[in-house]
């Protein structure tokens, strides 16, 4: 067991590495890559500044709190792009017919189609989310103890397992649909737009449902209310604490559903 | 001239059968569309927090606003993206469409007429009649605002169609096209006033917006459409969006004239 684990561990590494060699091929495309990404979110970071320009707060957040509750999406969605990005794409290669490869060789395909890329486009969320929380930390006067840091890592770790468990979970849709990557920027890419902003903005149903049934509240909105000690009367502060356990339990669950369309897979042939 | 434009009215007939033929293309994107619409209105009624008008603009005008917005921005989905553009002048299929006896802007732009017509039956007027028929939403109250709103609509489309295409085309020049993408997406949802519109904007801010084509997109449409241009104002709106169309086409034009010359087929 023990060895398994190590010799995986290792073959994880190489592969990796693997793959950061193949993209940093591009230099000049893999730095603007990079800042593109950077800007298009300080884009929306913008947009949320001259919305409260005239309103002031929206739900009783203000500028620089939304912009924490911003920041701290994009950090864990960030590490989440490292290692699950190219999920969605799964049915490319069931389309193609390639998907096979995976499953003739003998490791694990989950963690195979997993290692095959380690996307370091994420460096552009990093760098504008990891930006943007100090700032936003420095403007609100923040001083946290070690209990306020480990929730912070807490909820990066669990936002990471939360968004790729979704991502894990659209992909397996392409074992019964063919189809993918359509899913991602229908339904997640407008939903997780929708997390940049106070959840309670939505109707009741709504909210009970990003945190009960999907959890994305527990992304950044749970979270920030207790690193920002915000109140509410219907959310405890301390469900934001629970962020890493959510994430593990969503992302077991996700696992396992693409483990039984990985069983009902056929090949389409070539 | 009569003979070419049945030639080009033949491409929007072709388009609007290909739709026809990927309606799931056309479901999904109206999916995505309502989930954001759902966004930016809980945004604006959040906003508004109970207050009956804020700076002279009543919710129920900001709500309509955004609907309209929502509606405009769904029709506009369903023309060609900015990322089609260059990846047909980075795969070198632009080749092929210049060896035709065409123009290809406005091929593009005939093609789209038919996407956007199969998708707008079909798929975002019935979801938008039904949204102003179950809320209380402010509608134009005469049919010649309902005229002025379809003309400034289409002068919209048009105005993004060349801005779009330009930017497109910029991939002649570029290798890596990641920072012309965020310049133009970030203009179009910011300074063309989808989400926010300009009288809600810091006041220098308001007035870069205004020195730009983008406003001619949605703002000035979604303006008419509320009311809240109105009188001789409506005249200046129309002839602001007439003289960026101009600027902007003929920068298309000479843009693609450039283009056509500069062709490098990379790959064989």
């Amino acid at each position: 067991m023990w060895q398994t684990w190590v010799s995986s561990y290792r073959l994880y590494f190489q592969m990796v590495s693997a793959s950061i060699r193949a993209q940093m091929q591009y230099r000049y495309a893999f730095f603007m890559n990079i800042l593109g990404w950077a800007m298009s979110y300080a884009g929306t970071a913008v947009t949320m500044w001259v919305m409260l320009h005239s309103f002031e707060s929206i739900e009783g957040w203000t500028l620089w709190e939304l912009i924490f509750l911003f920041a701290l999406a994009i950090l864990s969605w960030g590490v989440c792009v490292l290692f699950f990005f190219h999920f969605r794409s799964l049915d490319q290669y069931i389309v193609n017919g390639t998907f096979d490869r995976f499953l003739v060789r003998p490791i694990h395909p989950f963690f195979h189609f997993m290692a095959m890329k380690f996307d370091i486009g994420a460096f552009g969320q990093l760098l504008f989310s990891v930006l943007a929380l100090s700032i936003a930390f420095w403007k609100l006067e923040l001083s946290w103890g070690f209990v306020k840091w480990a929730v912070l890592f807490g909820a990066v770790m669990g936002g990471a397992l939360i968004q790729g468990g979704i991502l894990v979970l659209i992909s397996a849709m392409a074992f019964w649909t063919t189809r993918s990557e359509r899913f991602y920027w229908v339904v997640m890419f407008p939903t997780k737009s929708m997390m940049n902003f106070p959840l309670t903005l939505y109707p009741r149903l709504l909210q009970w449902f990003f945190i009960f049934i999907v959890p994305f509240a527990f992304v950044n909105y749970l979270p920030a209310l207790f690193l920002l000690e915000k109140s509410h009367p219907s959310y405890s502060p301390l469900w934001g604490t629970l962020s890493p356990f959510v994430g593990l339990i969503f992302f077991w669950f996700c696992f396992r559903i693409w483990m039984a369309g990985l069983n009902r897979y056929k090949s389409t042939g070539s | 001239m009569v003979q070419e434009l049945r030639m080009y009215l033949e491409f929007s007939r072709k388009a609007f059968q290909r739709s026809a033929a990927y309606r799931f293309d056309a479901w999904t994107r109206l999916f995505s569309n309502i989930i954001f619409l759902f966004m930016w209105g809980f945004i604006w009624y959040g906003l508004y927090a109970g207050k009956e008008e804020v700076g002279g603009i009543t919710f129920e005008a900001m709500l309509s606003y955004i609907v309209i917005s929502q509606m405009l921005q769904g029709i506009h989905g369903a023309g060609t993206p900015l990322w089609e553009i260059q990846e047909r002048v980075r795969s070198g299929d632009i080749a092929m469409e210049m060896m035709r006896p065409y123009d290809y802007p406005t091929r593009t732009l005939f093609s789209d007429f038919g996407n956007i017509l199969f998708h707008m039956l079909t798929a975002v007027l019935p979801l938008y009649i039904v949204l102003f028929w179950l809320i209380d939403l402010q509608t134009p109250t005469s049919l010649f605002q309902w005229g002025i709103f379809v003309l400034s609509a289409l002068l919209g489309y048009l105005i993004r169609y060349s801005i779009e295409l330009t930017f497109g085309l910029f991939t002649f020049w570029l290798i890596e096209t990641g920072g012309v993408e965020d310049i133009f997406y970030f203009s179009i949802s910011l300074f063309s006033g989808s989400v926010i519109p300009l009288w809600f904007f810091p006041g220098w801010l308001e007035t870069v917006a205004r020195f730009l084509p983008f406003q001619g997109i949605f703002f000035v449409p979604n303006a008419i459409f509320v009311g809240q241009i109105q009188g001789e104002a409506i005249v200046s709106a129309l002839l602001i969006q007439v003289a960026w169309l101009v600027i902007c086409f003929g920068l298309l034009r000479w843009v693609w004239s450039k283009a056509s010359l500069k062709i490098v087929v990379q790959g064989g």
